[in-house]
């Protein structure tokens, strides 16, 4: 056991006898091993690694159908928001949804028809039927997410992952984003607007 | 180059501060380096020569811990992906076998270092039995192994239910009611009628958490495989080892 270090720790030793060839088959022998032993390291952790991650989800689905334009009023629908975080808006040039996820710190926004407006329950952020920040501490205007009809039956598909989130404006009402610039492929759709729908209900959808 | 980082290594604060004694190259050194060691103060101070001859014990014991560690090792990383819910556990277990990427070795690798832990303990006790070294005064020694026998066993056992599968639930529907039929305090067993063991009150009925093998007994057979008996094991084995290699009946081992 001793043996390997004592040949060189002790006193009256005559030294090693190990001629340069020796030395130098010694020296690759440990780089080789060295090296043998980092490789199978490296690889255990790379495998230790890849094991961390799953390469299947089993997670909540992110892609809805959600129907025709037609089963959509004028206004903000709460529909979906409990199964898919999502409002669908339609105002009198088209449709488009937006995540129900506020820009604070990720509460769930409720819907008050009477004040038209989206409020908050964690910090008072408010937002209107747009999703432009009227108050409270909202950093951002509320997200749209892609809205894109079924090719083979017209319907609507909504995808909550894909998200339209243009940089804001500060105005005197509060955090703005024009709506011509929200109102774009692939996240809002157009379509006419109900029969007898006018603008005189709520000036915001028009 | 590598010199200097060695050096810059073993001249840090960080290192001095974990290994003290410097490189033992002297007895009293090497006293030292086991004696302050948290890691290796079960290990005695001196080996003998002898002791470490193979075809004295085969290191049939040494064999048994490592499989140990294996199992340890590999059950923490199963741990990440599994469910103990009955409806999902099975598929747990198929998606470590078919999905995530060296989830089957690791499965593979519990499993046989299982078979092998039971094995080995086997063939450890059966060694200890014929050279005698289970007479007094190291009696209480092969107690302690006793119990980690069982221990093993009941590992296995509580291991086996895990996958949620046609030859878990049977087997441990089979082993539950075997403890039904233990004398005064099963539902089958002598005397345990007359005494007022009922299905619904009996030892099987404590191990299953209910009647039937059911979520109650998959939650309480996960819980004793995966904390409660490897910690039962690990204190019994610092006492048998301690018992070995301190107390000097077995000499300097």
């Amino acid at each position: 056991m001793t043996n390997l270090t004592a040949q060189t720790q002790h006193p009256g030793d005559t030294g090693d006898m190990a001629s340069p060839a020796d030395k130098g088959r010694r020296k690759f022998l440990v780089a080789a091993g060295w090296s043998l032993m980092g490789a199978s390291m490296a690889g255990t952790a790379f495998a230790a690694y890849k094991y961390l991650f799953p390469p299947v989800l089993y997670e909540p689905p992110t892609v809805f159908k959600i129907g025709h334009v037609s089963i959509y009023g004028l206004g903000v629908d709460e529909r979906w928001k409990l199964k898919g975080r999502f409002w669908v808006v339609r105002n009198m040039r088209g449709i488009y949804n937006m995540i129900s996820i506020c820009r604070h710190l990720g509460c769930t926004p409720n819907w008050f028809p009477d004040q038209k407006r989206f409020r908050c329950p964690c910090h008072g952020s408010i937002y209107d039927a747009h999703g432009n920040v009227r108050g409270g501490p909202a950093p951002r205007t509320l997200w749209r997410g892609q809205i894109t009809r079924d090719p083979l039956d017209g319907e609507l598909i909504v995808n909550t992952v894909i998200r339209l989130d243009p940089d804001p404006v500060q105005t005197p009402q509060g955090l703005w984003v024009k709506e011509k610039v929200k109102e774009v492929t692939p996240f809002y759709i157009d379509h006419s607007a109900p029969a007898g729908a006018s603008c005189a209900s709520n000036r915001l959808l028009c | 180059m590598l010199q200097k980082i060695k050096n810059e290594i073993v001249e840090s604060q960080i290192f001095k501060s974990v290994f003290r004694h410097g490189y033992p190259d002297n007895d009293l050194d090497r006293a030292y380096a086991i004696f302050s060691s948290v890691f290796l103060h079960i290990h005695p101070v001196k080996v003998r020569r002898s002791a470490l001859r193979m075809r004295y014990t085969f290191c049939l014991g040494g064999i048994t811990l490592f499989l140990f560690i294996i199992l340890a090792v590999t059950g923490i990383w199963l741990m990440f992906y599994y469910t103990p819910y009955t409806g999902l556990a099975y598929r747990n277990i198929k998606d470590l076998q078919f999905v995530i990427f060296g989830g089957n070795l690791m499965r593979d690798l519990h499993r046989f270092a299982a078979h092998g832990m039971v094995l080995f303990v086997w063939l450890h006790m059966t060694r200890v039995f014929l050279t005698g070294a289970y007479k007094a005064p190291r009696e209480f020694n092969w107690v302690v192994g006793v119990v980690l026998l069982v221990n093993t066993l009941v590992l296995s056992w509580t291991g086996y239910l895990l996958p949620w599968d046609q030859l878990a639930y049977w087997a441990v529907t089979v082993g539950a009611k075997m403890a039904s039929y233990t004398p005064l305090i099963g539902q089958n067993g002598p005397w345990g009628p007359q005494l007022g063991f009922l299905p619904t009150n009996d030892i099987m009925f404590m191990l299953l958490g209910g009647t039937v093998v059911g979520q109650n007994a998959l939650i309480r057979f996960y819980v004793l495989h995966c904390v409660v008996l490897p910690l039962v094991v690990t204190v019994f084995l610092a006492v048998h080892f301690w018992r070995i290699r301190k107390d000097g009946f077995s000499g300097p081992l």
